[in-house]
């Protein structure tokens, strides 16, 4: 089966084809998954801004990372399983959207990312509240991982931009609004 | 009196998306560390009492506020007449006011240890509501259409 070949049954499945239809259900995922990522955003801002120093340097690196590491996943699965929702719903047309490829392969690196730097900076926050200098690793893992997650945001909502390339479609697609009387 | 002219914003296809990448990020800043700080009143997340956490943050909260509240006007002027009538940003408008003045007043005197500590959970609670409320209104802006008369 190719991707596009498992695009193709994922947006066909019942579940899929009805969230993609729903007037009410479609949007209210994807405010979720936005009000996900303001929840997401402030565990990894305030982690990612307490190793570069910026921010409650008067709390150890450790508390600050070892306390915000539940909010920090729970933020994350709300983000993923309603990203996973949404683009399930269209997956064969944004299987041909370049924002959409674009987002799978920043995450792709937010994964190399945690190899890297999960072991010697995010799990061994201890180590560095006894350096005297926060070590360049750490620095950069922090910088690195608030560059990628700004630009995963705006990847994100260049998806909506591209226009579904019509003729290779085989589902279809919704056109179904809200109306409100006046 | 119409006075007619071309907003630059509406010159390049570009501008709009662009301010609305602004426009996530400075909420995703503002409400991420707004919501920090009312887990941390729920009793989750950091153990840094509440009032020195909301003092620590506030500087990014205003940041984040600030992104949104510059970036927004310059959305809605891309075509005033829509958002105008759209039903899901008036409901948006009437809470972003809400929310603002429930952050600068009852929130932060909160904060500040000039209420009840028994209002730490209620306080918490509306605060996610309201800006939770926001984002959701925010996302129906484009799925609301009201009919041409």
């Amino acid at each position: 089966m190719s991707a596009l070949e498992l695009a193709q049954w994922i947006q066909g499945t019942g579940w899929a084809t009805y969230l993609r239809m729903s007037a009410y259900i479609y949007p209210a995922i994807l405010a979720s998954h936005l009000t996900g990522i303001a929840l997401f955003a402030g565990t990894v801002l305030v982690t990612d801004l307490r190793i570069l120093g910026v921010v409650m340097r008067n709390q150890p690196v450790s508390g600050v990372v070892n306390q915000l590491r539940w909010p920090k996943r729970i933020g994350f699965l709300i983000v993923a399983t309603c990203g996973f929702l949404l683009a399930s719903s269209k997956a064969e047309e944004y299987y041909y959207n370049t924002f959409f490829r674009a987002k799978l392969a920043l995450l792709v690196l937010v994964a190399i990312h945690a190899l890297v730097f999960r072991g010697s900076v995010y799990n061994n926050a201890a180590a560095l509240d006894q350096a005297r200098r926060m070590p360049g690793k750490a620095r950069l893992a922090a910088a690195l991982s608030l560059i990628l997650w700004i630009s995963i945001a705006c990847v994100g909502r260049g998806i909506g931009y591209i226009e579904p390339p019509l003729d290779k479609l085989h589902a279809a697609l919704s056109s179904i609004a809200i109306v409100v009387p006046r | 009196m119409l006075i007619a002219f071309e907003n630059p914003l509406n010159e390049s296809a570009l501008a709009f998306p662009i301010l609305e990448c602004f426009h996530i990020l400075g909420f995703a800043i503002a409400v991420g560390t707004i919501a920090l700080v009312d887990f941390r009143l729920l009793g989750f997340g950091l153990r840094q009492s509440a009032g020195e956490l909301a003092q620590a943050l506030a500087p990014w909260t205003l940041f984040g506020l600030i992104l949104v509240l510059l970036s927004g006007p310059m959305l809605f002027s891309s075509d005033p007449d829509m958002y105008y009538l759209n039903l899901s940003f008036q409901i948006k408008m009437v809470l972003l006011v809400l929310a603002i003045v429930f952050h600068y007043t009852i929130r932060r005197k909160l904060l500040r240890g000039q209420l009840s500590p028994g209002l730490n959970k209620p306080v918490a609670c509306i605060s996610l509501l309201l800006w939770t409320s926001i984002i959701f209104a925010g996302i129906f802006i484009a799925f609301v259409v009201t009919p041409e008369t």
